[in-house]
């Protein structure tokens, strides 16, 4: 098989050099060299570090071939295409001279190597792009079938099973592979109907049931959204020193029903990148954009806005190559990549596209879409209608958008020019004392007849005014400020202007002492808009007061990704170096060379061309890299083990035809529905084979790469919790909200500035699954970190599995999984009657689903009676087990409490297999 | 021991080698084919911009990840206690004396100082603000220290200051992560969970990275000063409370002797040898092993944690507070914790911040309340560690995220109301003693007023290196590979502090 797929490869390569070099090479009797897997290896281990990205010695890169192929420092090219005796690079690679010799002051290559290069340069030397940066290819599976082969995964599976010499094992028993299957469908034990069809079923028909029946179970999209959050570095907290609050579950909301509703995965991912570019977006689709605003905002007294601002927008760049593509960019932000052909350029080229959004790093956290319930609903629309029939459908459009996110606005934290003004800790808001200037720089007055102001005050009489083009310019308003306590928005009518000016802001107060020394106004954001038309018409007060009452509303608000308006819009440069301060060159967005062909025609230069680039199917990155996570999240280890880059430094994939394949299916026959591909693997003979290692396979394959076994992995943080309230009954079925507290240790939070406080979530909240978990970026649930979850402070492609102690101490002692171990206990009690062995018995069968062996019950019946012993004697320990719950205070009680607690830690109920 | 103890011992211990083999051939093999580092391993190539010289690469196994392992060459150092005092404390005031800042005491701060620079809270034009203690010289070394620490000035001689270092962060957060992390920003590894990924530990009992924190709250960027970042969570570092569990979840429940569970960690891993009995996965083998492993440290670390055993004059000469939790008891902690074989303690103490917005945070008033509660602290730590022949393998460091300036602070453009200075990047205080370091030293200096480094200029990442190289690793050869490419703590930067290297 291996002999026959090289040999197909000759072919293909052969015509292309035919093509590319006119037959130069046609009767060679040498094989042709593969640059990717033959030259560039050599190229990256010993000539790049001196020679590529960062460094090119003697002004000689290897990193792109233009660049090899150029001339050097000494005047003349180092590799001459066709001549390798000429070229320098073969002569100092074999000179005898240690000064001369490459590479410097290292070892020499190898007899090999240099042969490879050699040839390589004779063949023309040539580039070859790396696998994962060409298209994907429809690829076909093996020709094989036999007993064991249940689809096409297993024959691609097989074939190189066959080629490691190893055999495929039997099926896992129903019991394996019904806890197998529900914790990777949906993180959790199914009903005990659905569990029970399965058991008892004769029908062969009766796993596919029994999938197709996870698949559509609510708690589906729960548990894919778990792996997403990671990705999207999803929290409820904004990052850095305050960590304060922020309200976003309803993107972690959204990702439930995307994935519950097997949302094609393309328009999952465009409704991410560009939801809000749509045409009339609806809340979920702006809501879908969110995705992008868990980057971090700064809020410590005294930091820039401008340099988190753009500290979120790299972040944005990095984790969509991270999460959607498998690479890593983060390394072109300072200068070209030193293995993967990005230019550094690119790097900005591809962060214009995330450039013009709306947000500042301010601590409201604008632009927030706001989400109107039905009622308000009908005001919006009836003030989109009044406005479509007294002015236009785009001055509709335009107030409709600034009622949902009141944008566009300019934020106060963007005003200069201050006399008697600051912006308190310079990053907060405007704050003003009497006498007061200030600047907002170049705002479009162009048909803006209305300012609406988010302000503060509590001095009466103060007179605001706003001027054209400076402090004693043309007015544009003036208006007396009344005094009251909150935040509020003032309505100030504007002159007519035409153009874009500057606005200046000025305060007198004749009322406030003259020492001047204290603030009289603070202001959050000004809301240069079209006034609502249609004044002389009847009905005009109810409309205008509807307005009014949708901006005070209280509503949720989520952080979601607006797009600035020609006047806002912000240039994009070069930062030399990777520095936000030194800005080099103008780009405009561009996505890399290497992958402009997959660029759709006539895709707009905004988001929306970009999600376009990214689920076009000759984008080569989006489909392999969700197979291969979804794969990693099902076997344990990715296709390409390296989940975080399929580029030239990444794993290569162990099984890369079977990566193609699923690919290709994914973005054709199975139109992006991950629920089909979740399917298509979870059906495979591969997938459902036994995880017991014979001692064979644990020799020639210790690490599962070729699959001769079922996978055997521990449980993620979030499925060990899930599953362990499914097991003790206590279980909450309730989906979606604001994340809830359940019990922690106290101390954990402890943020300096923050008065925020853990309290713990009252009944069946304190139940819920691990998804609903509050995540505090600077203090994370102590529990789920120690099972190796991660902060989500930036994107992680791949949690890395630990085996520590500190696991052992959060299952056996967290009070939260104590809490567990007794309802469990109590339900043993209650499902198996009075008599010990039965207990036990019921509770291995509702742990695991199959009968608790004979060594095992008398091992846990042995503990039974020990501990039984203890509490006999001692009234004030069985209190203690037991929590002081008068119901179940029994030694009996408290005893089986011990050996439920011990039940829950076995290595059988904390892997997966 | 029982024999069928010994025997899971032998398997333990056979799988464990039998893993780490077959791990270290792996990537051997890959490391052939590909030519670079897996993630599981440090990687051939020195960060952006490295050099390429290969030193001995770290081996990581995911089932024993914290087993001692040899360094890269020998240091002198094997463990680090890093006394961070959250909040930036004044240099000012403690070490770097200047006389002639008193001379323009209350003046306007000349312009030149304020020309394109940048400050947290300063605006407009501030005072000058002189120094608000008295110094002497102290010790044979002659150095200069405030009279804010009297105990401290008796133990000069057995430290090297490093007295320009400097920082690019000016907020609390950022540059508090600078120093531990490498980067301003949160998701890079801690020096501390470097330190275990390189070395692992020597008590298997305990964490190998503790943490220690005092003064009521964490330090300003939270946990994330002692997260793993891209390492594996295993080697974060591990919060030691003095209240409550010492260690999170290291108590049984209510109602549970040790013996009970004794029995049931041996029922637990007597279930799981039937289990690998029958599935042979070597994985179980280590779940067994971490279970042991904890119900020994469930001994260990509250005995360790417990200071009350400690004699009179022990608690005497650190200054304890019995049952309460504050700095000097962290401190006699971290010593019972070093000798016990931890890797890296890191202790912050937060409150150190003066802006003199309050009494509390005035440099003449709050800061010398702070200085009385660490000053016999850090004095018996050097002296204990001393007279135990821990201080040569124990690299003590201390010092905060960045300095004071030399101007009074005058927040949103008013004087503040007491005598508070603003945060300042370009010249503070820190020092160094034992694993290796030259005593009685000063290395750097400010410019006559203390506002900027003239000569031995430092910063995080000669620090990191300095760190790093006392303990055995060469700065730019220590790396993991993550996305993409080798990161290493000091990024593209850092020097070994020679100077101050005995």
């Amino acid at each position: 098989m291996k002999f026959l797929f090289t040999k197909k490869k000759y072919v293909i390569t052969g015509i292309a050099v035919i093509a590319a070099t006119g037959c130069i090479f046609l009767l060679s009797p040498t094989k042709r060299i593969d640059f990717n897997t033959e030259v560039k290896p050599i190229l990256n281990k010993k000539c790049i570090s001196c020679h590529g990205g960062v460094k090119a010695k003697g002004g000689f890169s290897v990193l792109f071939r233009e660049e090899a192929l150029a001339k050097t420092e000494s005047g003349n090219p180092v590799i001459i295409p066709g001549d390798p005796n000429g070229s320098e690079m073969i002569r100092r690679l074999t000179s005898k001279d240690p000064e001369e010799r490459m590479p410097y002051k290292h070892e020499a290559l190898s007899k090999n190597e240099i042969h490879i290069l050699k040839e390589w340069i004779r063949q023309g030397a040539k580039w070859g792009d790396h696998w994962a940066y060409l298209p994907v290819q429809k690829t076909d599976a093996p020709d094989i079938a036999n007993n064991w082969i249940h689809n096409d995964v297993d024959k691609f599976i097989y074939a190189k099973l066959k080629e490691e010499k190893l055999q495929p094992a039997a099926q896992a028993d129903k019991a394996t592979l019904l806890r197998r299957v529900s914790l990777d469908l949906i993180g959790r034990y199914p009903t005990q109907t659905v569990a029970e069809q399965y058991l008892k079923s004769n029908n062969d028909k009766a796993y596919e049931v029994l999938v197709d029946s996870l698949l559509a179970s609510p708690h589906f999209g729960e548990r894919w959204a778990s792996l997403w959050l990671d990705l999207a570095r999803y929290a409820d907290t904004k990052g850095y020193e305050a960590d304060g609050g922020r309200s976003i579950w309803k993107y972690r909301d959204w990702l439930i029903h995307a994935f519950n509703e097997d949302k094609p995965y393309n328009l999952f991912i465009t409704e991410q990148i560009a939801g809000d570019l749509l045409p009339d977006p609806t809340d979920a689709q702006y809501i879908a954009t969110a995705f992008h605003r868990n980057s971090m905002n700064n809020d410590e007294g005294g930091t820039d806005n401008e340099e988190f601002r753009t500290a979120a927008v790299i972040d944005r760049v990095n984790t969509t190559w991270e999460s959607l593509m498998s690479t890593t960019f983060s390394c072109v932000q300072c200068h070209s990549h030193p293995y993967d052909p990005f230019h550094h350029e690119e790097y900005y080229q591809f962060l214009a596209y995330f450039n013009n959004t709306r947000d500042e790093d301010v601590p409201g956290e604008h632009p927030l879409l706001r989400e109107y319930n039905d009622t308000m609903q009908q005001k919006l629309k009836a003030i989109t209608d009044w406005t479509k029939k007294y002015a236009s459908e785009t001055e509709a459009s335009n107030l409709k958008k600034f009622l949902r996110t009141l944008q566009p606005s300019v934020n106060s934290t963007t005003a200069d020019s201050l006399k008697n003004a600051v912006i308190a800790n310079h990053n907060i808001q405007l704050i003003i004392r009497n006498h007061a200037v200030a600047r907002l720089k170049k705002i479009d007055l162009q048909q803006k007849n209305l300012l609406v102001c988010k302000l503060y005050t509590n001095n009466r009489s103060g007179t605001l005014k706003l001027h054209v083009d400076a402090p004693d310019g043309p007015l544009l308003a003036s208006v007396v400020l009344k005094a009251i306590p909150q935040w509020r928005y003032e309505y100030i009518h504007l002159s007519s202007q035409t153009g874009v000016h500057d606005v200046y802001l000025t305060y007198e107060n004749p009322t406030l002492p003259a020492d001047n020394k204290s603030f009289a106004v603070s202001f959050d954001c000004f809301g240069f808009i079209e006034q609502l038309p249609g004044k002389s018409v009847p009905g005009f007060v109810k409309i205008e007061q509807s307005f009014h009452e949708l901006l005070d509303a209280k509503v949720t608000t989520t952080p979601v990704m607006v797009e600035n308006p020609s006047w806002m819009w912000r240039k994009t440069n070069v930062f030399i170096r990777g520095a936000w301060t030194s800005k080099g060159k103008e780009v405009e967005p561009a996505v890399p060379k290497i992958f402009a062909y997959a660029m759709p025609a006539g895709a707009p230069k905004n988001r929306m061309g970009l999600a376009m680039w990214l689920t076009d199917k000759r984008n080569p990155l989006v489909s392999r890299t969700i197979v291969n996570r979804l794969w990693e999240q099902l076997f344990g280890t990715g296709i390409a083990e390296t989940l975080e880059d399929l580029g030239t430094q990444g794993i290569p994939p162990t099984h890369k035809e079977l990566l193609d394949f699923l690919s290709w299916k994914l973005m054709n026959d199975y139109h992006w529905s991950l629920k089909t591909l979740l399917k298509e693997l979870v059906m495979s003979a591969t997938y459902r084979q036994d995880s017991k290692l014979s001692n064979e396979v644990k020799e020639k394959d210790p690490f599962n790469k070729y699959y001769a076994r079922g996978p055997r992995v521990r449980l993620s943080a979030e499925q060990l919790r899930d599953q362990h309230l499914c097991i003790s009954g206590m279980m909450s079925d309730k989906m979606y909200g604001p994340g809830v507290m359940p019990w922690q240790p106290e101390g954990i939070w402890l943020s300096p500035y923050n008065g925020a406080k853990w309290i713990n979530s009252k009944d069946e909240d304190q139940y819920r699954r691990a998804v609903y978990t509050y995540w505090k970026r600077t203090a994370p649930y102590p529990s789920m970190i120690t099972f190796d979850g991660v902060p989500r402070v930036l994107c992680t492609a791949r949690r890395i599995r630990t085996n520590t102690p500190l696991q052992a101490l959060v299952t056996m002692n967290d009070s939260a999984y104590l809490d567990m171990a007794r309802h469990f206990a109590y339900r043993m009690q209650e499902e198996a009657g009075k008599k010990t062995e039965q207990q036990i018995m019921k509770g291995y069968e509702l742990m695991l689903y199959k009968p608790i062996s004979q060594a095992k019950l008398s091992l846990f019946k042995g503990l039974y009676d020990r501990a039984l012993r203890d509490f006999k004697n001692d009234r004030d320990k069985t209190c203690e087990m037991i929590g002081m719950n008068d119901q179940h205070n029994n030694p009996e009680t408290a005893a089986l409490v011990v050996v439920a607690n011990a039940m829950l830690n076995l290595d059988e109920i904390v892997t997966k297999w | 021991m029982t024999q069928k103890e010994l025997q899971v011992q032998r398997l333990v211990k056979e799988a464990q080698e039998a893993y780490l083999r077959l791990h270290t051939r792996r990537h051997f093999l890959k490391e052939s084919a590909m030519g670079l580092g897996a993630l599981a391993m440090g990687s051939l190539l020195g960060g952006c911009g490295g050099n390429s010289n290969a030193i001995a690469p770290v081996a990581f196994d995911p089932a024993h990840p914290l087993l001692p392992k040899p360094p890269q060459f020998a240091g002198k150092a094997k463990s680090v206690i890093y006394l961070h005092m959250a909040g930036a404390p004044s240099q000012l005031e403690l070490f770097d004396y200047k006389p002639e800042l008193m001379k323009m005491d209350g003046q306007d701060c000349p312009p030149s100082l304020l020309a394109g620079k940048k400050f947290a809270f300063i605006s407009g034009v501030p005072k000058m603000l002189g120094p608000q203690a008295r110094f002497a010289q102290h010790g044979e070394s002659r150095t200069w220290v405030s009279e804010n620490l009297p105990h401290f000035s008796t133990v000069v001689d057995e430290v090297s200051f490093l007295k320009a270092v400097t920082t690019d962060q000016f907020n609390h957060a950022p540059a508090q992560l600078l120093m531990h992390t490498g980067s301003p920003r949160l998701g890079r590894p801690s020096m501390g969970s470097w330190v275990t990924y390189g070395l692992g530990t020597e008590n298997q009992n305990l964490p190998g990275f503790v943490v220690l924190t005092s003064g009521g709250s964490f330090p300003d960027a939270g946990k994330s000063v002692w997260g793993s970042g891209f390492l594996p969570s295993v080697y974060q570092g591990v919060q030691c409370r003095s209240e409550g569990d010492p260690v999170l979840f290291i108590k049984d429940p209510n109602g549970m002797s040790r013996d009970l569970r004794k029995a049931s960690i041996e029922t637990i891993n007597e279930a799981n040898r039937q289990e690998y009995a029958e599935y042979n996965d070597p994985e179980i083998l280590s779940r067994i092993s971490q279970y042991e492993m904890a119900y020994r440290m469930q001994i260990t670390a509250p005995e360790v944690m417990n200071i009350n055993d400690e004699p009179s004059y022990i608690h005497e000469m650190y200054g304890t507070q019995p049952g309460k939790s504050c700095f000097a008891n962290n401190v006699l902690l971290a010593r019972k914790l070093v000798e016990k074989g931890v890797r890296y303690v890191q202790l912050f103490d937060w409150g150190w911040d003066a802006h003199g917005d309050s009494p509390n945070n005035a440099v003449n008033i709050g800061l010398i309340n702070k200085c009385r509660t660490i000053d016999k602290a850090i004095t018996a730590l050097l002296l204990d560690l001393k007279q135990r022949g821990l201080l040569e393998e124990t690299l003590v460091v201390w010092g905060g995220e960045f300095g004071r300036t030399p101007m009074m602070e005058n927040r949103n453009g008013i004087n503040a109301p007491f005598k508070g200075r603003d945060h300042h990047t370009e010249a503070f205080t820190i020092w160094m003693a034992g694993g290796g370091i030259k005593p009685g030293y000063t290395y750097g200096e400010t410019d006559e007023i203390g506002y900027s480094a003239v000569s031995g200029k430092t910063d995080a990442f000669d620090i990191q290196a300095t760190i790093l190289n006392q303990l055995g690793f060469n700065h730019e050869q220590f790396t993991y590979y993550f996305q993409g490419r080798p990161f290493r703590l000091t990024d593209v930067g850092g020097k070994v502090i020679r100077d101050i290297i005995a």
